[in-house]
Formats: C-alpha cells, sequence, structure tokens
C-alpha cells in the first residue's frame, strides 16, 4: 500500500511530529523551533498524500520494477565522491570557511548524481537505456553548473590579472584578450578546417594560460596603489577631516549610481543657498526629521559653482578623560559641481533645546534643522 | 477445502475494500468540513481588517481593482484546480496500460499560451493603473515617519504649521491623522524588514532598515482602523498590531495641542509622585518622557541605544492619551470602555477618544501584568542569559522584577501622562 516515497514523507511527517510534541514539552512551547517541526510535519503530510496519490509518479510496472532492481549495479565514482566531500566539509569547520563552502558545494553535488545515477540505475533492464535516462535527468543541472563554475574560474583568474597588472597595461591586455576572442571567433565561423581539435586545442591552451596568469596574481597581488588605497582606508570617517582639503578618495565617491536608492532627503545647495526636500514630497523645507537610533541616509546635491561638502554638526559632547568639550558631527566628502554625495548619519540621542542638531555647507549662508524627536 | 478456502479470501477482500471506502469517506467528510468552515470563516461580521471594506480613497482604488480581478483568477483557479483533480483520480495508478505516448500538439499549445497572455494583459492595464494612482504622492498634505522595529510601531510627526504641528510629535501603537486628508507614511525600520498594513485604508508597505518607503493614508471616517504587521519579523511577529485612528480636523486639533503640552511632574507626597521616581530608576534607562527631570533638576534622557538592539523604545509623553501599549498588543482600557470607543458613532467618536484613559478604565489588570513580568504576557529575546547574539542587548522589554509596591507606584504614575 506505501510507496517507497510516501514511506520516506510520512517517517519525515512522524518524527517532524514526535520532536515537535518533545521540544515543546522540553525547551519551549511558544518557541519559533516548535512551530518549524510542525510545519516540516505538515509539509511532509501533504507530500506523503500526494506521493501515494500518484504511487511515486512511477510510470514503470512492478514487473519492471522488479527486473530493474536485479540489474548489477555499475561502478560508480560518487558515492566516493560524496565520501571525499564530507571529509572537506568536516576539513571546512576546523579551518576555512571558504573550505566548508566548497565541500557543502560538493557534498550537495555528488549526493544528487549518486542518487540520480542510482535511480537511474534501476529504471530498467538495459543499461544503454538507463545511461539515457541518468543523462536526462541530470543534465538540466550538470551543464549550466559546469558552465557556472568554468565561468567563475575565468571570470576570478582574468580579474586577478586586470588587479594585478600596472594601470597603463591595464587596458592592453584587455585589448589582447578581446582580440584573441574575436580572431577565434572568426576563424570558428569561417574556417572550416579549424573547427573541431584545433579549436578545442586553442581554447584549452588559452584556458591554460589564464589559469596560470590568474594563479600567478592571485599570489602577487593588486598592483601597488590598490593596495595602499585599501589599507588606508581613506572611506573611514576617522581617517579624514571635514576641511577644506581634497583627499584622493574625495571624488571617488560622487555620483555613485547607489546613492539614489534610498534617501530620507536631498539637500541641496544652489546660488550660495541651502534647502531641504524629503522624498514623497516636492516642496523645500527648512527642517529635516529622522528617527532616533536609525541609519538615515542624506543626499547632497550642489548645484553652485564651487565644490562644497554637507557638514552634519551633532552637538557637544564631553571627553571623559580629559573633561574637555568638543563638537561632534560628519560630513560628506567634497563635491563638485553638478554632483552628488551620500552620507550615513545615526542620532543615538534625541535633540532638544539644549543639544540642536544640523546641517550646514561650509561657505553658505543658512543652515537646516536637524530633528530627533 | 478449495471452495471454502476461495470463499474466506472473497469476503477478506471485500472487508479490506469496505474499510478502504469508508476510511476514504471519512478522509472526504473531514476534506469537505475544515473547507466549509475555512470558506464560511470568510463571512464573519465582527472583522476590522476584512480587506472586502475600504474606509479610504486608496483602500477603495484596491477594492475595485480586486473586485475585477478575483472572479477571474477565481474561475481560473477552480477550473485550473478541479482538471487537476479530475486526472489526478481518473488516470491514478490501478495497475492499468499504460497509454501510448505522445509529445507536443501545436495548437493546443498555442491556444494555452494565448488565453492566459490576453487575460494577464486585461488584468494587468488596471494593475499597473491602479498601482500608479497609488503611488501619487506630489499632492500630500501631511507627513508622518513610521519606523518599525521588534514588536511595536513608532510614528513621529515632524513640525507642519498646515496641520498645527509646531513642535515634533512622537507617539507609538496608534497612529492618529486627520480625516479627509491625504496622509504620507514615510517608512522604514530599526532591526529586520516589517510590513505596514490597516486594510481598510490601503495595501501594505514594507519597512525595510536603511530605505524609505512612502505609503498614502486617507479615511472618510472618524473611527480606528485596525492593522496588522504582515512580513514576518520574529518572535512576537504576530503581536505586533497598529491602530490608525481618524478624528476630525477639530479634534485632531486637540489631541496635536496635547501631544504639545509641556510635562507636569506629579505633585509631590503623592503616589503618583513616587511612581515617577520608579519610573527614573528603572524605567527611563530606555523609554523616554519628553520633559522629565531627575531630582537635580536635569532633563533625563533614555539611552535604548544602549541597551535595545533596535536602538528605541517606546516614548511613553502622553501614554494614557493611547488606547493600546506594547506594541498595540494590549489594550490600556477595559473591554466596555474600549468597547465604547471603538463603537461610537462618528460625530461622538473625537470626544470618546480624546477623553484618553481614566484610573475607572485603565486595563489595570493587563497592564500590571506587563510591569510584573513583560516576556511572560508577550514572546520576546528577553532572557538576560541569552543576548549573547545582539551583545548584550535585548529584543523586548525584560522581566525588571518590579515588587508590587513599585508597580503600584509605577500604575499611578503613568495614569498622569494624559
Amino acid at each position: 500500500m506505501f510507496t517507497p516515497g510516501s514511506k520516506y514523507f510520512l517517517g519525515l511527517t512522524g518524527l517532524s511530529f514526535v520532536s515537535a510534541v518533545l521540544y515543546m514539552f522540553f525547551v519551549n512551547p511558544s518557541d519559533l523551533g516548535a512551530v518549524a517541526l510542525i510545519g516540516v510535519a505538515l509539509a511532509g503530510a501533504l507530500i506523503a498524500g500526494f506521493t501515494l496519490l500518484t504511487r511515486d509518479g512511477d510510470v514503470f510496472t512492478a514487473d519492471e520494477a522488479v527486473e530493474a532492481a536485479a540489474q548489477p549495479i555499475t561502478p560508480s565514482m560518487w558515492p566516493m565522491a560524496f565520501a571525499l566531500s564530507l571529509a572537506i566539509v568536516l576539513i571546512g569547520l576546523a579551518t576555512r570557511p571558504i573550505v566548508f563552502v566548497v565541500g557543502v558545494g560538493l557534498f550537495f553535488g555528488s549526493g544528487i548524481e549518486w542518487a540520480i545515477q542510482n535511480w537511474a540505475n534501476r529504471a530498467s533492464a538495459d543499461a544503454e537505456f538507463n545511461g539515457f535516462v541518468r543523462a536526462r535527468a541530470i543534465s538540466a543541472l550538470e551543464y549550466p553548473g559546469l558552465a557556472t563554475v568554468g565561468g567563475a574560474i575565468i571570470a576570478y583568474c582574468f580579474s586577478r590579472v586586470m588587479l594585478g597588472v600596472s594601470k597603463e597595461g591595464a587596458p592592453i591586455v584587455f585589448i589582447v584578450a578581446a582580440a584573441f576572442v574575436l580572431a577565434v571567433g572568426v576563424a570558428v565561423a569561417f574556417k572550416p578546417s579549424f573547427r573541431g581539435k584545433p579549436a578545442l586545442a586553442t581554447i584549452l591552451v588559452a584556458a591554460v594560460v589564464l589559469v596560470t596568469a590568474g594563479i600567478t596574481f592571485t599570489v602577487k597581488g593588486e598592483r601597488h596603489e590598490l593596495a595602499e588605497v585599501s589599507k588606508a582606508d581613506e572611506y573611514n570617517i576617522k581617517n579624514r577631516e571635514c576641511g577644506p582639503e581634497s583627499a584622493p578618495s574625495d571624488h571617488l565617491a560622487n555620483n555613485n549610481v547607489s546613492m539614489r536608492s534610498s534617501v530620507a532627503a536631498t539637500i541641496t545647495v544652489e546660488d550660495g543657498k541651502v534647502y531641504a526636500q524629503l522624498v514623497g514630497i516636492p516642496t523645500k523645507v527648512d527642517s529635516v526629521t529622522v528617527p532616533r537610533s536609525n541609519f538615515t541616509n542624506i543626499l547632497f546635491r550642489n548645484l553652485d559653482s564651487e565644490e562644497r561638502r554637507l557638514m552634519v554638526n551633532l552637538g557637544t559632547q564631553k571627553v571623559a578623560e580629559t573633561g574637555v568639550v568638543e563638537k561632534v558631527g560628519t560630513c560628506t566628502q567634497l563635491t563638485g559641481k553638478g554632483q552628488e554625495n551620500v552620507i550615513t548619519i545615526t542620532v543615538p540621542k534625541p535633540s532638544s533645546a539644549d543639544q540642536q542638531y544640523s546641517f550646514t555647507v561650509p561657505g553658505v549662508t543658512g543652515e537646516i534643522k536637524l530633528v530627533v524627536p | 477445502m478449495m471452495n471454502q478456502e476461495n470463499h474466506m479470501t472473497s469476503e477478506k477482500d471485500m472487508k479490506t475494500l469496505t474499510t478502504v471506502k469508508s476510511t476514504r469517506r471519512r478522509i472526504a467528510a473531514g476534506v469537505a468540513g475544515a473547507s466549509a468552515a475555512l470558506i464560511l470563516s470568510g463571512c464573519a461580521t465582527n472583522a476590522p481588517q476584512d480587506t472586502w471594506k475600504p474606509k479610504g480613497e486608496n483602500a477603495a482604488k484596491i477594492d475595485t481593482l480586486q473586485k475585477m480581478v478575483f472572479p477571474i483568477a477565481g474561475i481560473v483557479g477552480v477550473l485550473v484546480l478541479a482538471l487537476a483533480a479530475y486526472i489526478f483520480i481518473k488516470f491514478r495508478d490501478q495497475g492499468q496500460e499504460i497509454p501510448a505516448q505522445s509529445h507536443g500538439k501545436p495548437v493546443v499549445e498555442i491556444v494555452l499560451t494565448i488565453i492566459p497572455a490576453l487575460i494577464l494583459s486585461v488584468v494587468g492595464v488596471f494593475t499597473f493603473r491602479t498601482i500608479f494612482d497609488l503611488a501619487k504622492t506630489e499632492d500630500t498634505e501631511m507627513i508622518i515617519n513610521v519606523t518599525g522595529q521588534q514588536w511595536w510601531w513608532e510614528y513621529d510627526y515632524p513640525a507642519q504649521e498646515a496641520q498645527g504641528i509646531t513642535q515634533p510629535i512622537i507617539t507609538s501603537g496608534q497612529l492618529v491623522f486627520p480625516v479627509g486628508t491625504k496622509v504620507l507614511l514615510r517608512e522604514t525600520s530599526r532591526d529586520v524588514i516589517h510590513s505596514y498594513w490597516i486594510p481598510a485604508l490601503n495595501g501594505k508597505k514594507d519597512a525595510v532598515p536603511g530605505r524609505i518607503h512612502l505609503l498614502r493614508l486617507q479615511a472618510d471616517k472618524p473611527g480606528i482602523y485596525a492593522g496588522q504587521c504582515t512580513e514576518f519579523c520574529g518572535l512576537s511577529h504576530a503581536n505586533m498590531r497598529m491602530e490608525a485612528v481618524a478624528l476630525s480636523k477639530e479634534d485632531f486639533a486637540k489631541w496635536v495641542a496635547n501631544q504639545q503640552k509641556a510635562y507636569t511632574a506629579p505633585a509631590e507626597g503623592t503616589l503618583a509622585k513616587e511612581g515617577e521616581t520608579v519610573f527614573l530608576n528603572q524605567c527611563a534607562r530606555c523609554h523616554q518622557v519628553n520633559g522629565i527631570k531627575d531630582a537635580t533638576g536635569k532633563a533625563v534622557i533614555s539611552a535604548p541605544d544602549e541597551n535595545v538592539y533596535a536602538g528605541a523604545a517606546p516614548n511613553l509623553s502622553h501614554l494614557m492619551s493611547r488606547n493600546t501599549f506594547a506594541g498595540a498588543t494590549f489594550d490600556l482600557l477595559t473591554k466596555d470602555c474600549r468597547s465604547s470607543v471603538w463603537d461610537a458613532a462618528s460625530e461622538e467618536f473625537g470626544a470618546k477618544y480624546l477623553a484618553g484613559v481614566s484610573e475607572s478604565c485603565l486595563n489595570q489588570k493587563d497592564l500590571r501584568a506587563w510591569l510584573r513580568n513583560a516576556p511572560a504576557m508577550k514572546p520576546m529575546y528577553a532572557d538576560p542569559a541569552k543576548l549573547k547574539p545582539t551583545g548584550g542587548k535585548y529584543r523586548g522589554m525584560p522581566n525588571l522584577n518590579l515588587t508590587e509596591d513599585d508597580i503600584d507606584k509605577l500604575v499611578a504614575y503613568l495614569l498622569t501622562l494624559k
């Protein structure tokens, strides 16, 4: 009466249900764990019902199934790969997260391959037909999977090369690579004798060269200026001043694509005046209200003729060690004419008569009140 | 002998068949009963979150759209499910011969592609028109910032001369606004994704950390409109409720005036004054009451950012002007007093709501239980021993182990926050 598939799901249902009951008794009756386990039990019951109704979707007769099951098992590398992946997962747990992630990927990949092959071996008494069944079931996963891995290796190696070669050399490498791809494409299209083994050999050689170069540059590291910028971290507020000086990173962040994605307000400086506009309301306002203790993005737009930066003045605080009262605040990078910059602020304490906050633009009169209720 | 054995086997088969049929009948009856109960639940009259009863312009637009789309979707859905059920039952495996296998029938495939495409095109035109209508904000008359966090909503009203709001107002649990006014909610979140939904006034809109999402509300009549967070946001998601309170413009002006009133400390020597001291010692670490001062006369600013994962706790200024507490999970009013506000006629509603919570109407049972042990009332991550994932910060209110004496004092004090 019960099919193999339904037995599995009924078992899952029973186990989940028992676990849920035990969990509710011994851990916490109102915890999410119990809800999750009951959810698994319900899902298992539903699928068990379907598998019973459709008899596991098995189109083979009982006789065919018996005959298929009696076939000798063909040799397979997947059990070994599966065991190896488990070892990699364990090694990853003890060493580096990336090893763990690779292990998990291999674990699922080899597990699926093994399961599909095992299933296909039971499809019929004909080994050739079984091979066809296996290919039909798994090819839709295998080809995209291999293509993704191959593409990722090529992209990674190429990116390492581009980050490693000098600024002047990078365009040359790019042109050479693009010209090679074009040349191979043209040869394959117009020279029939090049198709097949010559083309394959050329692509293999190119792949080996790319992977070798990628490994070399991975070991060597990024080019000098990139390594320096990453080390100095000029985007960190602690490493820069809100003065008139200009740092290399000042101009890098202008007009980022992401900056308009979600801002609470836009503060504009135009003709020597500063004004604010709240998202959703076109009128100009002279105060911006932001929630307390919340990340809030403010867009600064400079329509003036000079470079400007937006300053956020967050009152004063007394330094515990020295007793000195100092100003608290932050600022955007210098923003050129017609350009924009975004700043994210978080204000933990509400504004009050004693502690008033504001936005100002050095060199421009007026201010926008920053209200934190 | 042989005949007798055959007869017994046949009798056994008949018995098994009867049992199977009887089991199937029972399952079918159970499924039919459950389905009927589910369908009949749609007929409930006391359903404040009914999506089919719009009470404002925006909800009416959605209602008009869904009244067109649902019948079409319903007919298609029933047809597809009925066909699937028929195929499941009719062609289930009964040991029959496998029929001849065929592949592809261009005419059928083209027809079955064109028909859904046409239906979806018609639905799409009306849907997009409604979406763009609902997204309009240029004629906004009032703005309110709405911030979600586990598991309550904060509302802050920036200064708006046109609405008589001269200084910011901050409240929680109940969103108060004037009827017939195009109100723009600017939503965000302090911790995880939440979703704001008052079914009678508009569709739902996610509140996402770091983003500002816009949602328009407008109510035709004074009253309270119930809502519910609709994005799973953790342990007490189901308890993250909200209520939108629409007042006539005159009543809204009174509400604004009350919210902007300065803090009045309780008189010396009263129980409430002792409660203020308990509040300063126990509650003011996270909860702000605007204008409250300590014994030295210094303004007290709470520091929820140091104690709470979201960085905020409900501001309790004018608490007793609200009808709910703890993220609108519990009522501040007793059942009878609450009913008299909720069921009031439009013209009487404002006065009843603005009366706030009097001592006789205060739901002391729930408020005291909350003060006694909040996590026992509402599931929260407030066990001091399990705060490692949040760096020692609470998500929700912890058990403060207050004495009954302290609770008496606190209740007396909170009652003064009108």
